[in-house]
């Protein structure tokens, strides 16, 4: 993987306030989700990739230059802010327009970007109704739109499903999707799980201004050997499933679920785990198997609280 | 690992930096600043002293007598400049309050500051949108007045002793523009509301023109003009222009030094002020 963002040794404070704590990582192309509850340090970790704040140490590097004092850089990146940033008495295509301008597309070629951008964005029906009368939906799709006006490699998107409706979440998930696949960086914050999962399986966990993990869910999933890994299955015969599987020395516990059909394992080492059960499955009937631990949120709790 | 598809090569996005950044930032403001009706007829009011002045040249050409009361010489540019500092006043109060005030309230400041442009180019940018609103009511009437006034009296404007009226006028007309504009965006960017710093600039500079004004009838001293931006203003009007008024009468460099550290102070409150991030302590 190429990084096109880099964050060496990045540390940013606010007189005794520390927002990122000695941070190094490397984000490539595809999207990443970054993940954090409120306060955690995303906003600053982004910022600073924007070249919106300097680094207090270390550096941050985006498509290989320093990213604050290096204006010239966002022809190639897109920032979309979580604050509502507007010119409210403006139109949506007035208001890309302008931005469009300010990146050095002349009116003609300016417009006829705004205009791809809000079909992008489903705005463009709204296009010529002032911003002060959107809605909240509507207002984050727009800054998303000015975010991809002038096609850039590298997009930072904080919070960018706040207050979506479902349909234009769904709409706005499958768009950051296309775009990762399209092999552009695409930065994701978020403090809601589930948004981030429906976006990318890479992520970079971070808390009180550290990056607690980074990589493929999975990955980070089997860096916590110490951490029990669940499995739950749905057998025709539960009870004869936990018979055949308990006695091995790699599950921790058994727990019948409340409807009879299901039962949730825990176990020490997955890899064992699963090429044991085939066939105590297959007697048992076991029709679904899935692990919740893979659900982000339960590594992110476990994280946390180590 | 994931394996990124790479087919997204198809980068049109210029590289290097325009060397004209701010311009696009200049001309939305001013659209939006002009669409606004009561703002045209501002600037259409801060003509009226231009075409008072040319009446003024016309009829004193065609009745010499008339100069007894309206004369027309040097002083006269002086006088006009002088006046017309009361309609960049307003014109910065009425154009130039919210020009930061409103992005900092909206976060559009961010917007800004997440495209090609340095916060030196924002600034300038605001900066060129007072600049030409407050240039257009003294630097273009005060040369068009003094190209009327050569046409309509050659004879009396047309000599190499009178030579230095038009840089006076531009000089004039510069530092006013320059200083109003400086100190509007400065207040304007101490505040979120584009009221509350219309209403700080107004107080700045009308309340510092009342202490001079009580100095002034305290001690009798011309130096209580170094107090005021428009004392400052009209000091200097009266060394360029000759004009003799004895509460202006000093050295030019004396309000030339307070208006230089007025717009250095105003330049220092723009670099800490003008960022993307707002940081609370």
């Amino acid at each position: 993987m190429t990084a096109t963002l880099e964050y060496v040794r990045a540390s940013k404070w606010y007189g005794p306030v520390i927002a990122l704590n000695d941070v190094t990582t490397a984000v490539g192309p595809g999207v990443t989700g970054l993940l954090g509850p409120n306060g955690a340090g995303k906003s600053t970790f982004l910022k600073l990739a924007a070249g919106q704040l300097a680094p207090s140490q270390g550096e941050v590097r985006v498509l290989g230059r320093i990213s604050w004092g290096s204006p010239e850089l966002f022809h190639r990146v897109g920032v979309c802010p979580e604050p509502d940033a507007f010119w409210e008495s403006l139109t949506g295509l007035q208001f890309l327009t302008a931005l469009l301008s300010l990146t050095g597309f002349d009116e003609a070629e300016g417009r006829r970007r705004a205009e791809a951008a809000l079909e992008q964005v489903a705005l463009a029906d709204a296009r010529n109704r002032k911003i002060g009368g959107y809605s909240k939906g509507m207002r984050q799709r727009i800054k998303l739109g000015q975010a991809l006006a002038h096609d850039p490699e590298v997009l930072l998107l904080d919070e960018p499903l706040s207050g979506m409706d479902p349909v234009n979440r769904r709409r706005i998930v499958d768009l950051v999707k296309k775009l990762g696949r399209e092999g552009r960086t695409v930065l994701v914050s978020s403090h809601i799980l589930h948004e981030v999962e429906a976006m990318t399986r890479r992520v970079l966990l971070i808390h009180n201004g550290r990056i607690l993990a980074e990589g493929d869910v999975r990955e980070i999933r089997d860096l916590m050997d110490e951490h029990p890994h669940t499995v739950a299955l749905r057998a025709r015969d539960p009870r004869a499933l936990a018979r055949a599987i308990v006695g091995a020395p790699h599950v921790l516990s058994v727990v019948f679920g409340a409807e009879g059909e299901w039962l949730t394992v825990q176990t020490a080492r997955p890899d064992d785990f699963y090429a044991s059960v085939h066939e105590a499955a297959l007697e048992a009937g076991v029709s679904e198997m899935y692990s919740p631990d893979e659900n982000l949120e339960s590594v992110f709790r476990y994280l946390v609280a180590r | 690992m994931p394996i990124y598809e790479q087919t997204y090569r198809r980068y049109e996005a210029r590289a290097p930096l325009r060397t004209i950044r701010s311009w696009p930032i200049t001309r939305e403001a001013l659209r939006l600043i002009l669409s606004r009706r009561a703002f045209l007829g501002l600037l259409l009011v801060a003509w009226g002293q231009f075409l008072f002045r040319v009446i003024q040249v016309y009829v004193v050409t065609r009745l010499p007598e008339a100069a007894r009361v309206l004369p027309i010489d040097g002083r006269m540019f002086g006088q006009f400049l002088t006046i017309q500092t009361l309609f960049t006043l307003l014109l910065s109060i009425f154009g130039g309050a919210g020009l930061i005030a409103n992005d900092l309230r909206t976060g559009a400041i961010l917007v800004y500051l997440s495209r090609p442009l340095t916060r030196r180019d924002y600034v300038i940018g605001k900066l060129g949108v007072l600049l030409a609103l407050n240039l257009s009511v003294t630097l273009v009437p005060g040369l068009l007045l003094y190209l009327i006034a050569l046409a309509l009296a050659p004879e009396q404007f047309a000599k190499w002793s009178l030579a230095w009226i038009a840089p006076a006028i531009v000089l004039q007309s510069v530092v006013t523009s320059l200083v109003m504009s400086l100190l509007a965006l400065a207040v304007s960017s101490l505040s979120r509301s584009a009221r509350v710093a219309g209403l700080g600039f107004f107080g700045l500079v009308f309340g510092l023109e009342v202490v001079r004004g009580v100095l002034r009838a305290l001690y009798d001293r011309p130096e209580s003009a170094l107090l005021s931006i428009q004392a400052d203003l009209q000091s200097l009007a009266n060394a360029l222009f000759g004009m003799g008024e004895r509460a202006f009468q000093m050295p030019w460099a004396y309000p030339a030094s307070v208006l230089l550290a007025v717009s250095l102070a105003c330049l220092a409150i723009l670099r800490a002020r003008v960022r993307a991030v707002e940081i609370v302590r």
